[in-house]
C-alpha cells in the first residue's frame, strides 16, 4: 500500500465531488470488464494456432505468409491487452488500441459478409464456430465505442496509472 | 513516472520480441500450412441450380445426373477437426436415410490429413476407417466439386432436392438437428 487514497488523481480534479467519484467507478467497472472479455477471446485461442489460423485465412484478407505469425500473436496480444485494461496500466493507450482492434475485427467481418464468404468468427477459439455477420459486426463496433469512451474517461478508480502518476 | 518510463519500454520491447518469435514459430512448422490455406470458394448458391459433379466413391460411382433422390453432400478435408467430429453426425444421418437420400462426401482440399502430405485416394480412405465414416466417401484430386460447391470452410454441407436445386447449404459443424431438418425438407415432394 502506498498509503494514500488510490482515488486521489481520479478525473483530473481530485475527485472531489460525488460525480467524478461516481464516474471513476462505471470506469472501473467497464475497463474490467472490457478486459475480462479481452482475456477471455485471448485464452481460447492459446494453443489452437491451426484453428485461429484457418479461420483468418477464411477471410480471404491478408496473404498466407501473414496468416500463421497473426494466428500465432493474437491470442497473446488480446490477453496482454486484457490485463493490461484490468489492471489499469497504460489504459488510455489501451483502451486505444483496443477500439481500433475491433474496428479492424468488425470491417474484416463486414468485408466477409459483403463478399458472401461465410468465413468462420474464431472470436473464442475453436469452439465458436459461429459464422461472421451483421450481428458480429454491430458488437465488434458497439464494443470500439465503449473502448473509446474508456479512452476518453481513462483510468478510473482502483488503476495503477494512479499509483504510477502519484509516485514521486 | 521512471517507472512508468520503465514499463512502456518494457511493453514495447515485449509486443517486439513477440512479434518476433512468432514469425519464427509459425514458419518453423508452428502453424500447419494447411491451415493457412484460404479454401477455394464454389460457385454454388442457395435455390439454384446444382452444379454437376460426379465422383468415384468407395460405395461405386457417383452422378448427380442420374440420380433420382435428393442428395446430401459433404465437401471436407481429410485433416479437418470439424470434419472428423461431423463423420459421426453424418453416419447418423446415412443410418436414418439411406435408400431415400444420397450420400456422398467428397475431399476437396490439397493437403492429406498429417496437414503436411498431398491429400491421396489411400489417406481419404484412412479417413474413413479412422473416423468410422460408413457413408460413401470419394477422393477428388482434382478438388472440381470443392471448386463448385465449397462455401468458405470446411465442411461444406449441401443438399440437392429431386429437382437439382440447392436447398441447403453451409459451412463448419453443424448439428444433427439443423441437417436432419433440411434433408426433410428436400424430401417434401
Amino acid at each position: 500500500m502506498l498509503g494514500r487514497p488510490l482515488t486521489s488523481q481520479v478525473g483530473g480534479n481530485g475527485g472531489k465531488d460525488g460525480y467524478d467519484s461516481g464516474m471513476a467507478a462505471v470506469t472501473l467497472i467497464v475497463r474490467v470488464l472490457v478486459g475480462a472479455l479481452f482475456i477471455a477471446a485471448g485464452a481460447t485461442k492459446v494453443g489452437h494456432f491451426n484453428d485461429l489460423a484457418a479461420a483468418i485465412a477464411g477471410f480471404r484478407l491478408l496473404p498466407e505468409a501473414a496468416v500463421g505469425p497473426l494466428a500465432v500473436l493474437l491470442p497473446f496480444f488480446e490477453l496482454g491487452l486484457g490485463l493490461y485494461l484490468v489492471a489499469g496500466l497504460f489504459t488510455r493507450a489501451a483502451a486505444v488500441i483496443g477500439a481500433v482492434q475491433l474496428t479492424i475485427y468488425a470491417a474484416a467481418i463486414a468485408w466477409a459478409v459483403i463478399r458472401h464468404i461465410p468465413a468462420n468468427c474464431g472470436c473464442f477459439g475453436p469452439q465458436d464456430t459461429a459464422t461472421a455477420d451483421w450481428p458480429h459486426v454491430a458488437t465488434d463496433l458497439a464494443l470500439a465505442g465503449v473502448c473509446a469512451i474508456l479512452a476518453w474517461r481513462a483510468p478510473g478508480l482502483l488503476a495503477l496509472d494512479n499509483r504510477m502518476r502519484s509516485a514521486p | 513516472m521512471k517507472n512508468s518510463r520503465i514499463l512502456l519500454w518494457v511493453s514495447i520491447i515485449v509486443v517486439a520480441v513477440g512479434v518476433f518469435v512468432a514469425i519464427r514459430y509459425a514458419n518453423t512448422g508452428g502453424v500447419q500450412k494447411s491451415a493457412t490455406q484460404a479454401p477455394v470458394l464454389g460457385t454454388a448458391k442457395l435455390e439454384q441450380k446444382a452444379p454437376e459433379f460426379s465422383a468415384a466413391t468407395n460405395h461405386g460411382y457417383f452422378d448427380l445426373a442420374k440420380s433420382t433422390a435428393p442428395v446430401f453432400l459433404e465437401v471436407f478435408a481429410t485433416w479437418c477437426p470439424h470434419c472428423q467430429r461431423e463423420t459421426a453426425i453424418i453416419d447418423q444421418l446415412y443410418k436414418k436415410y439411406k435408400g431415400r437420400v444420397d450420400f456422398v462426401a467428397v475431399t476437396g482440399s490439397p493437403v492429406g490429413m498429417d496437414h503436411q502430405s498431398p491429400s491421396s485416394e489411400q489417406d481419404t480412405l484412412n479417413f474413413a476407417q479412422q473416423f468410422g465414416a460408413q457413408y460413401p466417401v470419394a477422393y477428388d484430386g482434382s478438388l472440381e466439386v470443392a471448386k463448385e460447391y465449397l462455401q468458405g470452410g470446411y465442411p461444406t454441407l449441401v443438399v440437392i432436392n429431386r429437382g437439382k436445386k440447392v436447398t441447403y447449404i453451409t459451412s463448419g459443424e453443424t448439428s444433427f438437428a439443423e441437417l436432419d431438418g433440411a434433408i426433410k425438407s428436400a424430401l417434401k415432394p
